[in-house]
C-alpha cells in the first residue's frame, strides 16, 4: 500500500510538472488554432538559458526565472512575427511544416553550439528528500507541482477576470465578431503566442534541477506535452493539469509494475484511445477534433 | 524548344515540356535519363552512396505524398510503416531463411494492414489531431520494437549477415544497389502517376479539398482516404525492406524514430505537396545536399546540414508553399505566356 501511495504521489508531482510544460502549448492551440511543433525546442532553449545562468552566474535555477521568462516572451514575439503570423492565413499545413522546420533548425544549432553532452545543475539540499509519514518527495518536485497549480489558477483568473482575458476568450469564440467589437485580434494572437512561450520559459526553470538538458531534450518532452494537451482537451488549461497528472500517475505506476520502457507506451496507447473514443479530450468542447486542415 | 503556336497545337498532347497530371512530360523523361546515366556511369563509391540514398528517399517521399499530398492525411508516423517493412523482411531472412524478394511484399502488406486499421480508427480526426495520432501510433511501435528483444534484438539492433547473392538481395557492387533503388523509385513514381490521373485520384483530391462536397457528389471520403493511406504504407514498407537490404542493420532508435517520420513528410513539403514530381525534386535537392554537407563538414559541424535544412524549410513554407514543383510550374507558365 505504501508503495502504491508513494508511486501515486511521485506520479502526481511529476505530472504537475508535465502539465506546466504543456500549458503554453494548449494556450497557443486554444487561441490561435495552431500546433507549435517547435514547442519542445522552446523548452530546450530556455533550459539551456537556465543552465547557463546557474553555471556562469552561480544563480539558483529558480531565480533565473527573472531573466528567462521575459527572454522567452520576446523570443515568442519574434517567432510569432516572423513565422507564425505570416502562416496564419495559409493552409494549416504551412504552419505545421514551418514550425517543424524551426524545430529542426533550433535543435541543430543547439547541437553545433553546445554539443550533444548532457548538462545538469546540482540538486537542491544535496539531493535529500522531504518525508511525510511513510512518503518521500524531492523538494524540486514539490516546488514544480506548486508552480504548476499556481500557474493554472493564475491563468484561469486572468482569462476570467481581466480585460485581456476577456478579449482572448472573445477571440476564441468568434474572431471576426471580436474584431468588429474592437478587439485587436492580431495583437491578441501575438500576446498569446508570446505568453505561451514565456510559460515554457517558466517550466524550463522548474525542470532544470530535475532533468538534464541536451539538444534533442525537447522531442522527449514535446511528445508527452502533445499527449497531455490532447488528453485534457486541446485549449483547456485545467484539462492540461488534469491530463498531466493522469500521465504522471500512469507512467509512474506502469513503469514500476510492468517495465520502465512500457510506461511510455502506455500513455501513447492511452492517447490513441482518447483520440478514438473522446477526440475532444477529457475537458475539451465537443467537435473540437473535427476542425479541418483548411480551416 | 518553343515552337510557334500552330505547331505547338499540333504537337501531340502526350509530350508536354513540364510535368502535368495524367501525361508524361519531356522533363520527367529527361530526369529518368539522367538517373539511368548516373547508375550506368559508375561514379566513385561515395557518390554512388549519395545516389542510392537519393533514389530511395525520393521513392519514400513519393509514397508519403500519396497519403499526405493526395489525400491530405498528413502523417508523422510513417516511420512505423517503414520499420514494419524493414523488420519483417529482415526477421524473415535472418530467422526463417525467407528471401527478401518475398519478405518485402509481406512487410509492405503488414504495413498496409496496420495503416488501414489506424486510418479507419482515426479517420474522423482532422488537422493536428490526425497528425498527433500518427505520431503516437509510431511511438507505440517504436517502444514495442525496442522492448520485444526476442523478435527485434531490442536496442542492440538486428544485423543481416552480408553474404552477397541475388537470392539474399545483398550485392557487392553499389551499382546493383543503385539500379535496385532506381527501380523502386520508378515503380513508386508510376503508381503515383497512375493514381494522380485516375478517377480514384480525383476522388482523393475532392475528399481532401472539400469533404462535404465530395460526399454529396458520391465519393466515400473514408474509403478513399483509407485506401490512400494503405497504398502509401505498402510502398513505404517496401522501401523499408530495401533500406534494410542496403544498410544491413536495423535498430529501433533509427528506423522507427519520429525524426525519420518528419523526414518523410519534409521532402515532399519542400518539393511540392500533392504533385507527382514534387517529392522527387525534394529528395534530389535535399538528400545530396545534406549528404555532401555531412561528408564535407563531418564531425566539425555535426548538425549543420540539418540546421540548413530546417532554415530552408521555414523559408520555403512561408514564401513558396507550393515548393520546387510550384516554382517550376510558374516558370513554365511564364514561358508559355511570353511566347509570341
Amino acid at each position: 500500500m505504501t508503495t502504491v501511495g508513494q508511486l501515486v504521489l511521485s506520479g502526481l508531482l511529476i505530472g504537475g510538472i508535465y502539465a506546466l510544460m504543456s500549458i503554453g502549448l494548449t494556450l497557443i492551440f486554444g487561441v490561435l488554432r495552431v500546433v507549435n511543433f517547435a514547442h519542445g525546442e522552446f523548452l530546450m532553449l530556455a533550459m539551456y538559458g537556465a543552465w547557463a545562468m546557474t553555471k556562469y552566474l552561480g544563480l539558483n535555477p529558480y531565480y533565473s526565472v527573472v531573466a528567462i521568462v521575459p527572454a522567452m516572451f520576446l523570443f515568442g514575439v519574434l517567432v510569432h512575427r516572423m513565422i507564425v503570423a505570416p502562416a496564419l492565413d495559409k493552409p494549416h499545413l504551412v504552419v505545421v511544416f514551418a514550425t517543424m522546420g524551426l524545430s529542426i533548425l533550433m535543435q541543430n544549432v543547439a547541437l553545433m553550439a553546445m554539443s550533444a553532452d548532457l548538462l545538469d545543475v546540482p540538486p537542491m539540499l544535496g539531493g535529500r528528500s522531504f518525508s511525510f509519514g511513510p512518503f518521500y518527495a524531492k523538494p524540486e518536485l514539490l516546488i514544480g507541482f506548486a508552480v504548476a497549480v499556481a500557474c493554472t489558477l493564475a491563468l484561469r483568473f486572468m482569462l476570467q477576470a481581466t480585460y485581456l482575458g476577456k478579449a482572448i476568450r472573445a477571440t476564441v469564440q468568434d474572431g471576426e465578431a471580436a474584431q468588429l467589437m474592437g478587439v485587436p485580434v492580431p495583437r491578441i494572437f501575438l500576446i498569446t503566442f508570446a505568453a505561451g512561450s514565456a510559460l515554457v520559459g517558466l517550466s524550463a526553470c522548474v525542470m532544470m534541477p530535475l532533468f538534464s538538458v541536451f539538444p534533442t531534450v525537447g522531442l522527449n518532452f514535446v511528445l508527452i506535452a502533445f499527449v497531455i494537451v490532447v488528453l485534457g482537451g486541446m485549449g483547456s488549461i485545467e484539462g492540461a493539469l488534469l491530463g498531466g497528472i493522469c500521465i504522471g500517475i500512469v507512467q509512474s505506476l506502469s513503469s514500476y509494475y510492468i517495465a520502465p520502457a512500457f510506461g511510455q507506451m502506455f500513455f501513447f496507447m492511452l492517447f490513441l484511445l482518447v483520440m478514438i473514443f473522446r477526440p475532444a479530450g477529457l475537458l475539451g468542447r465537443k467537435g473540437e477534433a473535427s476542425i479541418g486542415i483548411n480551416d | 524548344m518553343d515552337a510557334a503556336p500552330p505547331i505547338a497545337k499540333r504537337r501531340p498532347k502526350r509530350w508536354r515540356l513540364m510535368p502535368e497530371r495524367g501525361t508524361l512530360s519531356l522533363f520527367e523523361l529527361a530526369l529518368l535519363a539522367i538517373c539511368v546515366a548516373l547508375v550506368v556511369a559508375r561514379p566513385p563509391q561515395y557518390l554512388q552512396d549519395v545516389i542510392i540514398q537519393t533514389f530511395l528517399w525520393a521513392g519514400l517521399a513519393l509514397a508519403w505524398n500519396i497519403a499526405g499530398g493526395f489525400a491530405g492525411l498528413i502523417s508523422f508516423g510513417h516511420a512505423a510503416f517503414f520499420g514494419l517493412g524493414a523488420y519483417t523482411s529482415t526477421i524473415l531472412t535472418v530467422n526463417h531463411g525467407v528471401t527478401p524478394w518475398i519478405g518485402l511484399w509481406i512487410g509492405g502488406a503488414l504495413a498496409a494492414v496496420f495503416a488501414t486499421l489506424l486510418t479507419l480508427v482515426c479517420a474522423r480526426l482532422r488537422g493536428p489531431f490526425f497528425i498527433l495520432s500518427t505520431l503516437a501510433a509510431a511511438e507505440v511501435v517504436r517502444i514495442a520494437a525496442l522492448n520485444w528483444e526476442k523478435l527485434t534484438g531490442g536496442a542492440e539492433g538486428l544485423a543481416i549477415l552480408p553474404t552477397a547473392s541475388v537470392a539474399n538481395m545483398v550485392f557487392d557492387s553499389k551499382t546493383t544497389y543503385a539500379a535496385l533503388m532506381l527501380g523502386y523509385l520508378v515503380i513508386v513514381y508510376a503508381v503515383t502517376k497512375a493514381v494522380e490521373g485516375s478517377r480514384y485520384g480525383y476522388y482523393l483530391f475532392a475528399a481532401r479539398d472539400d469533404e462535404d462536397a465530395a460526399s454529396a457528389a458520391g465519393v466515400n471520403p473514408l474509403l478513399a482516404r483509407t485506401g490512400a493511406m494503405g497504398l502509401s504504407a505498402f510502398l513505404t514498407g517496401i522501401g523499408g525492406s530495401l533500406f534494410a537490404q542496403y544498410f544491413l542493420f536495423l535498430d529501433p532508435t533509427h528506423v522507427l524514430s519520429p525524426e525519420l517520420s518528419f523526414q518523410f513528410a519534409l521532402l515532399p513539403a519542400l518539393g511540392g505537396l500533392g504533385t507527382a514530381i514534387g517529392p522527387v525534386l525534394g529528395s534530389f535537392a535535399i538528400t545530396p545536399l545534406s549528404e555532401m554537407l555531412r561528408v564535407y563538414f563531418g564531425g566539425k559541424a555535426a548538425g549543420l546540414h540539418l540546421a540548413i535544412y530546417g532554415g530552408v524549410l521555414v523559408i520555403v513554407m512561408l514564401y513558396f508553399p507550393s515548393g520546387i514543383a510550384g516554382a517550376l510550374r510558374r516558370l513554365a507558365q511564364r514561358r508559355r505566356s511570353d511566347a509570341p
